[in-house]
C-alpha cells in the first residue's frame, strides 16, 4: 500500500511540477520490502528515492534540449529470487518502464539480468560485487560494487603490515553466494602474501549456534581470522568468540560492521575488528553528478532521513546519478545508446569514481578498509580519505 | 469412487474447457508477463496434481513435493552444466527423481500420518543441506546458473508455457488413468483402510512407493523445467517449503482425491494470490494466511463445499 | 581439552533446546497439533522480551511471567475459538491451519516489527573459567532458566489435578471424558500451556540471539528434530531429546565442519522416524 501511494504522489508531484514537459522517465526496481532482506530493500529504496527527488527538484535529467522528470516504479519481490524475476519480466513487459536498478544482491541480481539482457534493457546492479554474476556474457547489465578481490586485496596488504608471513589464516564463511565468493577472493589474497590458511569451512545459513566450529578455530590459533556472512551471522559469531575464549591479532567480518546494529548489539567486543565495504561517509569525493560531493550527499541524506548514510543507501543513490549521466552523454533516453554510454562511462561522482570493465563491473574507485576504534568507524585505508591508523 | 470423478461432472467439465480456451488465447497472443502467468499456474497444476496422488488417492499427507522439484531442478541442471542437451535432461530428472522417491518410500511409507508428514517434509530440509554443500557439483551456497536460449523473449515464453501445459495435461490424463485403472482402485483401499487393502491381498507396500514414485515423476519434470525457465536455481529456492504446502492447499481448495480439484485449485490460488500482490503489496502474506485459514475453517471440502451447500456430505470424509 | 569443551556446549546448547521443543512436544503429544506456529511464538516473545526490555527496562527473565501469562491466554484463545473447529479432521487439515496462521502472525510481525534483526543487550559479561573449560555466562543463565522452566512445566503435569487431566486426555481422551474430565477444555488449557513455553523460550534466547520474524523457521526446525528424538508428551523426553540435538551438533561441527552440522542433524531426526519414530523416550501411538 505504502509504496503505491508513494508511485501516486511522485506522479503527482512529476504532473504539478512540469508545465509543458513530455515523457517522465519510469524506472523499475524490484526490491525485497518484506522478508528475511527487507532491511537491505528499504536502504536501497532510500537511495534510489533521494535520488529521484534531487534530480527532479533540478527540473529533471537533461536529455537533449528538453529536461524530463524520473519516476521510480517499485515492486516488492517478499526476498523471494523467482519472484523477482517474474517481477522484472512485469516492469519490463507490462508497466513499460525505461531501465532497471537491479534487485539486492549477488543471486536475485544473477537471475534477474537474464531477464533485462533478454529484453535488451539497461540494468544497474547496485549491490552485486561477485565475477560470477557478471561472468555471462550479458551486455546490458553494469555492476557499482568493485568485485570482491578489491576488498581482500586491502585487507591483506593491511594484514601483512601487521603480521609476519606464514601467519596463520582462518577464514569462516556463509555458504551463500556473496560470503562465499568473498571468502574464496580472499583465500587467494592470502596465499598470495605467504600467509598459511589453516582453517577455510563454510557454516550452513541459519546456523544458531558457532560454538563447536568455534572451538575448532581455536585449535587453530589463527593469527588473523576472518569471518564473512551478514549482520546478524557476524554478531553472534563475535559473541561466540568470547565464549569460546578465542582472540586473534586481527580480526575481519564483512559484511556487518558497517552497520550501527553492530557496535550497538555487542558493545566493547566490536573494538578492533576491521571491514571492507564499498564507500564509507567519511570520504571525500567531489564529482559532476547531481549530488556534487559526499559532504553534500550526506547532508542531504541526513535532512531527508534524519540518520547518515550506510553503503547500501548511497549506492541505490548511485545508480540514478549513473544512469542519469549516461542518458544526459547520449542525448537520448533511447536503450542501446544509453546502454553504450554507460559501457564507456568516465564520472567522478559522490560516491567515487565511476568507470566499467568489459564485463560491466566498475573497476575504477578502491573501496576503504576501516576499523572499529572507541566504538566508531574510522578509515584506514586508502591514505587518501584515511581519518586514522590501524591499531 | 467413481464419486469422485463424477461429482458434479458438467460443472467441472465446463471449467476445464474455459481453461483451455484461456490458456490457448494466452498462448497466441499473450505478452510475456501473462507467459509468465500462465506458465506459473501449470506448473501448480503439475504440483497438486502430483500431490493428489500421494495425499488424495492414497491418504497419505505429503510434504515431500518440493524435496521432489528441487531434486529434478538440480539433476536437470547438473546435467545440463555437464553437457547434456535441455530435453534430454528433463528425461533424466523425471526418471531419476521417480526412482530416489520409490526407494525413499520403501522407507517412508511404513510411517504414517504426523510421522509420515514430519518425514517427508524432512526429506526436503535434508536435500537442500546436501545440495548446499555440494561445491563445484550443485554450485553449494552459490547455486547453479543455466543456459539461456537463444530465441526472442516472447518465443521463449511461449516455449516454456508449451512445455508446462503439456506437464500440466500429462498428469491429468496420468491421474485419471489412475483412477480408473486396478492400480488406482487399490490405492483407494489403501486410503480407505489400509489393513483391510492388505487383507484384501493388495500388495501395499509396492502400491504406496509406486504412488510415490509417480507423484515424484511429475513434480521432477516441473522441477526440471523451472530450473531453465528460470535460468538460475540455487538450494533455498528450489526446496522452498512453501512448494510442499502450496499445492496441498489447491488441492484442498479444488477437492482432494478428485480429478479436476487440482487444477481448478491451482489456478485458483495462482490468481488470487496476484491479485493480493497486485493489491496489498506489504501485507500480501498476511492476507494470504488470512485466506488459507478461511478456506481451511470454512471449506473443509474445498469448492465442492460451496456446490453443494445444503447436501449432506456426511457420507464422505472429510 | 577440546572435545571437552565441545561436549560442554553441547550440553549448554542442548537445554535451550530443550526448551525450544517442549512447548510443541506437549501440544503435539497431548492435543495431537503440529504447531507450525511455534516458531513464530518464540519470535514473539522474543520481542516481547526486547520491547519489555527496552521501555521498561526489565530484565528478559522477569519479563518472561508476565508474557508467559498473555502467552497463555493468546494460545488457550486460539485453540477454542479457531483450531477446535477442525480438531476432528485429518492430520492435513490441522497442518494446513497452522501453517496459515503461522503464515499470518509471521507476516504482522514483519509488517510491525520488520525484519531488522534486534538483540537484547545486557552488560557483557565475561566467561566463567573453570579447570580450563570456558562457561559462557549468558548461555549458562539461559540453561539454567530453560531447564527450571521445563522441571517447573513436569511438576504441574505430574504433580497437579490440572497436569493428571493432561495427562489422561492424551492417553485416551474417551476414557477420560468418561473418568468426567473436560476434554475440549484440556485441550484449549494444553495449547494455552505450549504456547505460554514458546513465549517463555523467546524471552529466555532473547539475550543469546538476535530477533528476528525470519528466525522462526530456525527454531520450528529445532523443535521438531528435539521431539522426534526425545519422543512425544514427555518432558524428560525433551530435556534428553535437546541435549543428544546440541551434542550432535555440536560434535558433528567439530568433527565434520560446520556446513554439515544442519544436515547431520535433520539426517538424524529421519533415521529416528523411520527406526524409532517413538524417540528415546517416547511411547508409541499418537500416529
Amino acid at each position: 500500500m505504502k509504496l503505491r501511494i508513494l508511485t501516486a504522489l511522485l506522479s503527482l508531484s512529476l504532473l504539478a511540477g512540469t508545465a509543458g514537459a513530455q515523457a517522465v522517465i519510469r524506472i523499475g526496481a524490484p526490491l525485497p520490502m518484506t522478508g528475511g532482506l527487507s532491511p537491505e530493500g528499504q536502504r536501497l529504496k532510500q537511495g534510489h528515492d533521494l535520488w529521484a527527488e534531487t534530480v527532479n527538484k533540478a527540473g529533471g535529467i537533461l536529455v537533449g534540449r528538453n529536461r524530463h522528470k524520473v519516476e521510480m516504479v517499485y515492486a516488492d519481490y517478499q526476498s523471494n529470487t523467482p519472484r523477482a524475476v517474474q517481477l522484472a519480466d512485469k516492469l519490463i513487459t507490462q508497466d513499460k518502464v525505461d531501465y532497471i536498478f537491479s534487485p539486492f544482491g549477488s543471486g536475485a541480481t544473477k537471475a534477474v539480468s537474464a531477464v533485462t539482457e533478454k529484453n535488451e534493457v539497461p540494468n544497474i546492479a547496485a549491490t552485486a560485487s561477485s565475477v560470477e554474476v557478471f561472468n555471462q556474457g550479458h551486455k546490458y547489465i553494469f555492476g557499482l560494487f568493485t568485485p570482491n578481490d578489491s576488498l581482500t586485496e586491502p585487507l591483506a596488504e593491511l594484514a601483512r603490515a601487521r603480521l609476519p608471513a606464514g601467519a596463520r589464516v582462518a577464514v569462516l564463511a556463509r555458504n551463500d553466494l556473496f560470503p562465499s565468493a568473498l571468502a574464496a577472493e580472499l583465500e587467494k589474497s592470502a596465499r598470495k602474501r605467504g600467509f598459511q590458511l589453516v582453517y577455510n569451512e563454510k557454516y550452513a545459513i541459519g546456523a544458531m549456534d558457532h560454538s563447536g566450529t568455534l572451538v575448532q578455530v581455536k585449535a587453530a590459533r589463527p593469527d588473523w581470522l576472518v569471518v564473512t556472512g551478514y549482520t546478524n551471522d557476524v554478531i553472534l559469531v563475535r559473541k561466540q568468540m568470547q565464549d569460546a575464549g578465542l582472540s586473534a591479532a586481527l580480526v575481519t567480518m564483512v559484511i556487518g560492521p558497517s552497520y550501527r546494529e553492530f557496535t550497538e548489539s555487542i558493545g566493547a567486543l566490536a573494538e578492533g575488528v576491521t571491514s571492507a565495504v564499498w564507500w564509507h561517509p567519511v570520504a571525500r569525493y567531489t564529482g559532476q553528478d547531481v549530488f556534487g560531493s559526499t559532504e553534500k550527499y550526506v547532508a542531504a541524506f541526513r535532512q531527508k532521513y534524519g540518520t547518515d548514510p550506510d553503503y547500501a543507501n548511497a549506492v541505490g543513490s548511485l545508480a540514478g546519478s549513473v544512469l542519469q549521466a549516461a542518458i544526459e552523454k547520449a542525448g537520448t533516453t533511447e536503450r542501446k545508446a544509453v546502454r553504450d554510454q554507460l559501457a564507456r562511462m568516465n564520472l567522478n561522482t559522490f560516491f567515487g569514481p565511476v568507470a566499467f570493465d568489459a564485463n560491466g563491473m566498475v573497476n575504477s574507485y578502491v573501496p576503504p578498509v576501516f576499523q572499529i576504534q572507541g566504538g566508531r568507524s574510522v578509515v584506514v585505508y586508502p591514505a587518501s580519505i584515511a581519518t586514522g591508523t590501524l591499531k | 469412487m467413481s464419486k469422485r470423478i463424477f461429482i458434479a461432472q458438467p460443472l467441472r467439465a465446463t471449467l476445464m474447457l474455459l481453461l483451455c480456451l484461456a490458456l490457448a488465447v494466452v498462448a497466441a497472443t499473450g505478452g510475456s508477463y501473462w507467459l509468465r502467468l500462465a506458465s506459473t499456474a501449470a506448473m501448480y497444476v503439475v504440483l497438486a496434481s502430483s500431490w493428489n496422488i500421494v495425499g488424495g488417492f492414497t491418504g497419505y499427507p505429503s510434504f515431500a513435493t518440493a524435496a521432489f522439484f528441487g531434486l529434478g531442478a538440480y539433476v536437470a541442471a547438473i546435467a545440463q552444466t555437464r553437457g547434456l542437451p535441455m530435453a534430454a535432461s528433463w528425461v533424466a530428472a523425471g526418471l531419476f527423481t521417480a526412482a530416489c522417491a520409490f526407494a525413499l518410500g520403501l522407507a517412508l511409507l511404513r510411517l504414517k500420518g504426523h510421522y509420515f508428514a514430519v518425514g517427508s517434509l524432512v526429506v526436503a530440509e535434508v536435500l537442500r543441506e546436501i545440495m548446499a554443500a555440494g561445491g563445484t557439483l550443485t554450485g553449494g551456497g552459490m547455486g547453479l546458473n543455466l543456459p539461456l536460449l537463444s530465441m526472442a523473449p516472447q518465443a521463449i515464453g511461449r516455449l516454456y508455457l508449451a512445455a508446462f501445459a503439456v506437464l500440466a495435461v500429462a498428469s491429468v490424463l496420468l491421474s485419471w488413468a489412475v483412477l480408473r485403472s486396478r492400480f488406482g482402485a487399490g490405492l483407494a483401499c489403501i486410503e480407505q483402510n489400509e489393513d483391510a487393502a492388505v487383507m484384501l491381498g493388495v500388495n501395499t507396500t509396492l502400491y504406496k512407493s509406486a504412488a510415490l514414485a509417480l507423484s515424484a515423476l511429475l513434480a521432477g519434470l516441473a522441477g526440471a523445467v523451472y530450473a531453465n525457465w528460470i535460468n538460475y536455481i540455487d538450494p533455498g529456492d528450489v526446496f522452498n517449503v512453501l512448494l510442499s504446502v502450496k499445492p496441498i492447499v489447491m488441492a484442498l481448495l479444488g477437492g482432494i482425491g478428485t480429478l479436476t480439484g487440482p487444477v481448478i485449485g491451482a489456478v485458483g490460488l495462482v490468481g488470487l494470490e496476484e491479485i493480493v500482490t497486485r493489491s496489498f503489496l506489504d501485507l500480501t502474506g498476511v492476507v494470504l494466511g488470512l485466506a488459507v485459514v478461511a478456506l481451511v475453517l470454512f471449506l473443509p471440502h474445498g469448492v465442492n463445499g460451496l456446490a453443494f451447500m445444503g447436501r449432506s456430505l456426511k457420507g464422505r470424509q472429510p | 581439552m577440546a572435545l571437552a569443551q565441545v561436549l560442554l556446549n553441547g550440553l549448554l546448547l542442548g537445554g535451550i533446546y530443550a526448551c525450544i521443543g517442549a512447548g510443541f512436544s506437549i501440544v503435539w503429544g497431548v492435543v495431537n497439533i503440529i504447531n507450525i506456529l511455534h516458531g513464530s511464538f518464540i519470535v514473539l516473545g522474543a520481542y516481547g522480551a526486547f520491547f519489555a526490555h527496552q521501555h521498561l527496562g526489565l530484565h528478559p527473565f522477569m519479563a518472561m511471567l508476565p508474557l508467559a501469562g498473555l502467552g497463555y491466554l493468546l494460545g488457550q484463545g486460539l485453540q477454542r475459538h479457531l483450531i477446535r473447529h477442525v480438531m476432528a479432521a485429518k492430520v492435513l487439515v490441522t497442518l494446513t491451519l497452522t501453517f496459515g496462521l503461522n503464515l499470518l502472525l509471521n507476516n504482522l510481525m514483519i509488517y510491525a516489527f520488520s525484519a531488522d534483526f534486534r538483540k537484547v543487550v545486557l552488560p557483557n559479561q565475561e566467561p566463567l573459567v573453570l579447570a580450563g573449560l570456558t562457561l559462557p555466562m549468558d548461555r549458562l543463565l539461559s540453561m539454567l532458566a530453560a531447564a527450571g522452566v521445563v522441571l517447573a512445566t513436569h511438576l504441574l503435569v505430574t504433580r497437579t489435578m490440572l497436569g493428571r487431566s493432561i495427562v489422561a486426555v492424551r492417553m485416551d481422551p474417551q476414557a477420560a471424558t468418561l473418568m468426567g474430565v473436560d476434554v475440549d477444555r484440556t485441550f484449549a488449557i494444553t495449547f494455552g500451556l505450549g504456547t505460554a513455553l514458546a513465549i517463555v523460550a523467546g524471552a529466555i534466547l532473547s539475550p543469546i540471539f538476535p530477533i528476528s520474524p525470519t528466525a522462526a523457521d530456525s527454531y520450528l526446525g529445532k523443535a521438531f528434530i528435539v521431539c522426534v528424538l526425545g519422543g512425544l508428551g514427555s518432558l524428560p523426553g525433551v530435556l534428553a531429546g535437546g541435549i543428544v540435538l546440541g551434542l550432535v551438533e555440536s560434535l558433528g561441527a567439530f568433527y565434520l565442519g560446520p556446513d554439515h552440522s544442519l544436515t547431520l542433524s535433520f539426517g538424524l531426526l529421519l533415521l529416528f522416524l523411520l527406526l524409532r519414530p517413538q524417540g528415546l523416550l517416547g511411547r508409541k501411538g499418537f500416529e
